[in-house]
């Protein structure tokens, strides 16, 4: 429709995060209503794109009028115009979550933290709409800076848990950095097609290679890829709720995709698949990572580090799903992207509300939640469902194809991950669903008890009705599934799979 | 724990010489990376941009949009310095300390205490407060203004030489720390006050996003200074220099008044009473 629109994507919500950062010292009460506009016209645009992919128009856009390879282009198609609107999407919805919590832990700090919330969507959007590799390294770097500064303003250990983040995550950035900085050694561009399409002679040269592996570790380094993961779940449960369902459940599930595209666009599956032969080797690690995931997040007495877990388990079902080199494989990871972050986003969530009004998420402070929260843990059971893979959540589906994608292939240590990390999730959830109907409030040791009793109550109608949105979004995308796929999905398998 | 970290470095180190092997020879003109694009960046960018600079013509022209962006992580930077280390000023005030202006006595104000004597012949001094040094303080008084005009020339003469908004903003902010160490975190708050700083910094990025957005009001792409030709005299080519020479302006606000920021941020533990 508009051909402005790859570019608006962005600039409205990177325009709205100056005025939100000035309206921090001139007029606090702007703040949230500016950020509210930006992450809303985000949403808008990128539906709007979506609609034009659905009608083949292309959302290609020249910064500057300088035609690729001399200048920096967007690049709007059918594999990326998904996970714009989930994005966006999920960064308006969360928005509106956040701002009790706001209001009640930082209030002074409202303006700032607005500010970094719409940097670090801006940064993901434009991770997943460019098409020039170094681009990419500055807005992974947005989101990246935003995220650490998020994460550190959390209570307790938050900020040594940032702090080791940043190592790890700068460590990631680096290794994609050099990784574009080989390449450009022996292609001399950084725009993705043109870099592939001079790579095509290459395939044999040391430097690609390296170039490749480097990128790859960085790339796994920042999704939190099993053995790389260490940094994940301390970031993710010392943040404060409203952050850690904007980052959770976003951050990995871009780097999958940036994944994806750097092997599908940049360095072409020929060359991971065929020249490499890695295939075999990465969806052996996605096993480890599911099964280590699964373990780990069964170890834990906090519900909202159990789902830091569950996140790194998931990251190994798109990983694998993907590396299977297979056409159910790659719509499952590319599903899964979706469906994976509308799902950890829903439970995210659901226990950000349950800190809200019980301070902590400790598996003891939830007994006896369904009676005095039964609004929250409806929506909690709606995620645990679409985790577990129960229909006609969405979650079914992904996992679906993802199965589908193993046996095909015939990997069947990737069949048996997937069927033993559900029935994990079935362990898991229903421990919970067990404490919260069964056992009686107040019965809990913790300390939560104190403020137990008549105290709890549901938490605000301005999370509740975010969260349920979420919930109802699971089911919804689980019954359109066959039209995601069929009309989106379908457009971006690339033609070697087919 | 230790030996796993050294093997894992070797490794690394080892496949990092193994692509040196395919490289091509250090410092040859007929390597892809100087043959593709880059011999149009040398060879058009007088008459594409008119700029003769061709490091400032890729960065705030072919590559602005990056540039737009590696201004806004400066710009995150000081927002997150700010946001995290901040403290609100709810606390009660600590043990002050105060100086005669005529005598060069201190004293020391306990937890609560009142300050009874006229104040106009006093001043707050820093805890950890080191004597008043006039050679210091004059020299620094001198020289900050000369700083501050060889950080205009800077951000003004990028065109034509190297410089450019950030080298141009970086010098302004040095400036203004240089004031703060030669004399103290007030002095330079009097100057430059956390506000300003504050303001400064996304509205040094505005500008250079709102050139981009002007363009697109144009109706031209996004940061396509020719765009600029129908309110500026002197015809696309020149237009787009002068785009430059805008975002240049930007950058160096932006870069500027993060610097100061996170400077004051970090020197007082977010407090901004006292510090360097």
């Amino acid at each position: 429709m508009n051909v402005h629109y790859p570019a608006l994507l962005v600039i409205i919500p990177l325009l709205a995060s100056f005025f939100i950062s000035a309206a921090g010292w001139l007029r606090p009460v702007w703040c949230f209503p500016l950020a509210v506009a930006a992450m809303a016209g985000s949403l808008l645009v990128s539906l709007g794109l979506l609609v034009d992919v659905l009608l083949g128009i292309p959302g290609l856009y020249w910064f500057g009028g300088w035609p690729p390879p001399w200048g920096i282009y967007y690049r709007v198609d059918h594999l990326n115009t998904l996970v714009l609107v989930i994005i966006a999407a999920v960064g308006f919805v969360n928005l509106m979550a956040a701002r009790p919590t706001v209001e009640r832990d930082f209030p002074e700090k409202a303006g700032p933290f607005y500010t970094l919330y719409v940097l670090f969507v801006t940064g993901l959007l434009g991770m997943v709409v460019t098409g020039d590799a170094f681009n990419l390294y500055v807005l992974l770097e947005i989101a990246a800076i935003t995220g650490y500064a998020l994460i550190a303003l959390g209570k307790g250990r938050a900020a040594l848990s940032s702090l080791h983040y940043i190592f790890m995550g700068t460590i990631g950035a680096c290794f994609y950095l050099l990784g574009v900085g080989y390449l450009y050694i022996v292609t001399g561009s950084l725009n993705m097609e043109d870099i592939s399409r001079l790579l095509q002679p290459l395939h044999g040269s040391n430097v690609v290679i390296v170039a490749f592996v480097i990128m790859m570790v960085g790339i796994w380094l920042k999704m939190g890829f099993f053995p790389l993961h260490a940094w994940l779940p301390n970031a993710y449960t010392y943040a404060p709720s409203p952050v850690s369902s904007l980052v959770a459940p976003l951050m990995t599930k871009v780097m999958v995709y940036v994944m994806i595209r750097m092997i599908l666009t940049v360095f072409t599956l020929d060359y991971a698949f065929l020249v490499l032969k890695l295939n075999d080797a990465v969806v052996w690690l996605a096993v480890i990572a599911i099964v280590a995931g699964s373990l780990l997040a069964l170890a834990e007495k906090d519900v909202k580090r159990m789902l830091t877990y569950i996140v790194v388990a998931e990251v190994g079902y798109m990983v694998g799903g993907f590396w299977l080199g297979n056409r159910a494989g790659f719509t499952g990871a590319v599903l899964h992207i979706v469906n994976d972050a509308l799902m950890t986003f829903c439970l995210f969530l659901a226990v950000g509300n349950i800190i809200h009004v019980k301070g902590n998420s400790r598996l003891e402070s939830l007994s006896g939640l369904f009676r005095t929260m039964p609004w929250t843990m409806g929506a909690l059971v709606v995620g645990a469902l679409s985790i577990i893979g129960v229909p006609p959540t969405c979650g079914f589906f992904s996992k679906w194809y993802l199965l589908l994608g193993a046996i095909q292939s015939g990997h069947y240590g990737f069949l048996a991950a997937l069927l033993g990390s559900s029935l994990v999730g079935v362990v898991l959830f229903f421990r919970i669903f067990e404490i919260g109907y069964f056992e009686p409030l107040g019965a809990s040791h913790g300390p939560a008890h104190g403020e137990g009793g008549a105290a709890v109550r549901e938490a605000p109608l301005g999370m509740l009705v975010p969260l349920w949105i979420t919930a109802l979004s699971l089911i919804l995308v689980g019954l359109y599934t066959g039209e995601i796929v069929g009309r989106v999905i379908r457009h971006a398998i690339p033609e070697m799979m087919l | 724990m230790k030996a796993l970290g050294l093997i894992i470095v070797a490794l690394v180190g080892a496949i990092l010489v193994y692509a040196t092997i395919d490289f091509p020879p250090f410092g040859d003109p007929e390597s892809p990376a100087s043959l593709h694009v880059s011999p149009r960046y040398l060879e058009k960018t007088l008459e594409e941009t008119a700029v003769p600079n061709a490091v400032t013509s890729v960065l705030a022209d072919y590559r602005s949009f990056d540039t737009m962006f590696e201004t806004t992580v400066i710009f995150c930077a000081g927002v997150a310095c700010f946001l995290l280390l901040r403290v609100p000023r709810r606390r009660p005030p600590a043990p002050r300390q105060f100086r005669h202006r005529l005598t060069g006595l201190t004293f020391r104000i306990k937890d609560g205490g009142e300050f009874v004597l006229p104040v106009r012949e006093f001043e707050p001094v820093d805890s950890i407060w080191t004597p008043y040094d006039l050679i210091i303080e004059t020299i620094c008084r001198y020289l900050i203004p000369f700083i501050q005009i060889f950080g205009l020339y800077v951000i003004a003469h990028g065109h034509y030489s190297p410089g450019g908004g950030f080298q141009g903003g970086v010098i302004l902010g040095a400036s203004i720390i240089l004031l703060s160490v030669s004399h103290n975190l007030r002095t330079a708050l009097k100057r430059m006050g956390e506000k300003t700083s504050a303001l400064f910094s996304p509205l040094g990025v505005l500008i250079y996003t709102g050139t981009g957005v002007l363009c697109l009001v144009l109706g031209y792409n996004f940061l396509d200074y020719q765009a600029l030709a129908a309110l500026l005299p002197g015809g696309p080519i020149m237009a787009r220099s002068h785009g430059i020479f805008l975002v240049e302006v930007g950058v160096g606000m932006a870069v500027m008044g993060t610097m100061v920021w996170i400077f004051k941020n970090l020197a007082s533990r977010g407090r901004y009473d006292e510090g360097l």
